[in-house]
């Protein structure tokens, strides 16, 4: 796995750099909690090169909201929304309630203190 | 401009027997607009692999995620843990994982062509496809002991060892299912009254598939050259065993039919091919190591591409263990495919896009 590192400032525009639809497959997002931060992560696979997968990834605090990638990938709302409701990720333009109730407890997957 | 009507379909619906809701905004019959929600059910999966149980355990964990591909959830973290532990496991145990991968792709097109079959209307290929299918539960229940929910894959190789005579029997039935598997073929290739009800129905193009970033043979049926099969050779050796990629063009709910039926002839060969050439060796590498760093894992499941990541601490308990299901990635071409078809037609594309959502709501 090759790791990118990017900031929220450059996301967009390194992700969109690299991301062609015909040449890369975006597999998910996923986020891991790292202390008081929370490292989000893009994977993607490469259809030319196919055993590498590249994963971008940010560090955030919880409260800063994450640019939203549909423009660039046009399926990433379905992984937006995911995290949205299982990590409490505040996510551009990505209301709580797709995957889980409105209702439902927040962020069911963040490490109890 | 006809009136529009919105349809709800699911989460408790006669042809959508998972927790995914889909609204359809018709006009005049045709499907102008959809949308999703899925889930309804989270199972926390994720968290208790997390916390309650230890690295060696969530093999078992993870193989109730999903009961009709446990196999490859179990065979995917366990390779997953085999990386974080830098873990090289016996030949035999790869060949039998892959044996049991397959039968598991076997049993899992079947019952996805049935219940096409059956939200088209046929009810009796639904009946005939679903006797079919039963050889392959059989064979599973011999090789692993349970028809469903096999725990069959463990870190460091395989739980059990195949018997000389249950392989002999696997090559029998597999002859005796031949037969069966050209009749249906022939079925759902011709029979006029399901052509009508698949033709041109539920159709996703190349270029939709790449945009969408569909997987498995929803993509395959697209058009679309994506199998993991076609791509980890490091994890397990499937080009040794005679995999053969499997595509269509015509991205419709027949081309997707047709390529479930073509891959379980793949399906067959490399299953054969491993019995009459399984090597001798041990099933399982020992290690007293804990996880530790970052890895990833893809392995095609039936219903396509799925995705493990897991972080170690160098301890008994993962850090963070994520699952991506096939039809997690569906989703998008999912609800794109719908639009422009008559909602009569619903039914069957549901099916043909065999969405399992036991795997999403993990």
């Amino acid at each position: 796995m090759k790791k990118i590192e990017t900031n929220l400032a450059d996301l967009k525009k390194d992700i969109g750099a690299f991301y062609k639809p015909e040449l890369h497959h975006f597999i998910v997002m996923n986020a891991v909690q790292c202390g008081d931060k929370m490292e989000v992560q893009w994977f993607f696979n490469d259809y030319a090169y196919p055993g590498e997968t590249t994963c971008f990834y940010a560090l955030i605090s919880p409260e800063e909201e994450v640019p939203g990638m549909k423009d660039i990938v046009a399926s990433a709302w379905v992984a937006e929304a995911e995290l949205v409701d299982l990590m409490n990720i505040k996510v551009e333009n990505t209301m709580k309630g797709f995957v889980l109730e409105p209702d439902f407890e927040s962020g069911p997957l963040l490490k109890k203190k | 401009m006809g009136r529009q009507y919105e349809i709800p379909v699911g989460a408790q619906h006669i042809s959508l027997l998972e927790p995914l809701h889909f609204k359809f905004t018709t006009e005049n019959e045709k499907i102008i607009r959809t949308d999703a929600n899925v889930y309804y059910v989270h199972r926390g999966i994720e968290q208790a692999c997390c916390s309650k149980f230890k690295f060696r355990q969530v093999s078992f964990v993870v193989g109730r995620v999903c009961g009709l591909c446990s196999i490859s959830h179990t065979t995917a973290y366990s390779q997953v843990a085999e990386k974080l532990l830098k873990l090289d496991i016996p030949k035999r145990a790869k060949y039998l994982r892959m044996l049991v991968i397959e039968l598991d792709r076997i049993h899992s097109h079947l019952l996805c062509l049935s219940h096409v079959a059956e939200n088209s209307g046929f009810e009796a290929l639904f009946m005939k496809t679903m006797q079919y299918r039963e050889f392959s539960m059989e064979l599973l229940e011999a090789v692993c002991g349970n028809r469903i929910q096999y725990d069959f894959s463990i870190v460091g190789g395989v739980a059990r060892d195949l018997k000389p005579e249950t392989g002999q029997l696997i090559l029998q039935r597999l002859k005796n299912f031949m037969p069966q598997l050209e009749e249906l073929v022939g079925i759902y290739q011709h029979n006029r009254t399901l052509s009508l009800k698949n033709k041109g129905v539920g159709v996703l193009s190349k270029d939709d598939a790449l945009r969408l970033n569909v997987v498995g043979p929803f993509a395959r049926a697209a058009g679309l050259a994506v199998d993991v099969r076609n791509e980890t050779e490091d994890l397990l050796p499937w080009k040794e065993v005679g995999f053969e990629m499997i595509t269509d063009t015509a991205g419709d709910v027949h081309a997707r039919n047709m390529i479930r039926l073509r891959e379980i002839y793949i399906s067959i060969r490399i299953i054969q091919n491993i019995i009459n050439g399984l090597p001798e060796s041990a099933l399982l590498t020992e290690t007293k190591a804990f996880p530790d760093g970052e890895a990833t894992v893809r392995l095609e499941a039936p219903r396509g591409e799925l995705f493990y990541y897991a972080k170690g601490n160098k301890t008994q308990v993962l850090e963070r263990l994520k699952i991506k299901a096939p039809t997690f990635s569906n989703v998008a071409g999912m609800v794109h495919a719908f639009t422009g078809n008559e909602y009569g037609s619903a039914a069957a594309i549901i099916a043909s896009y065999d969405p399992c959502l036991s795997c999403t709501a993990r």
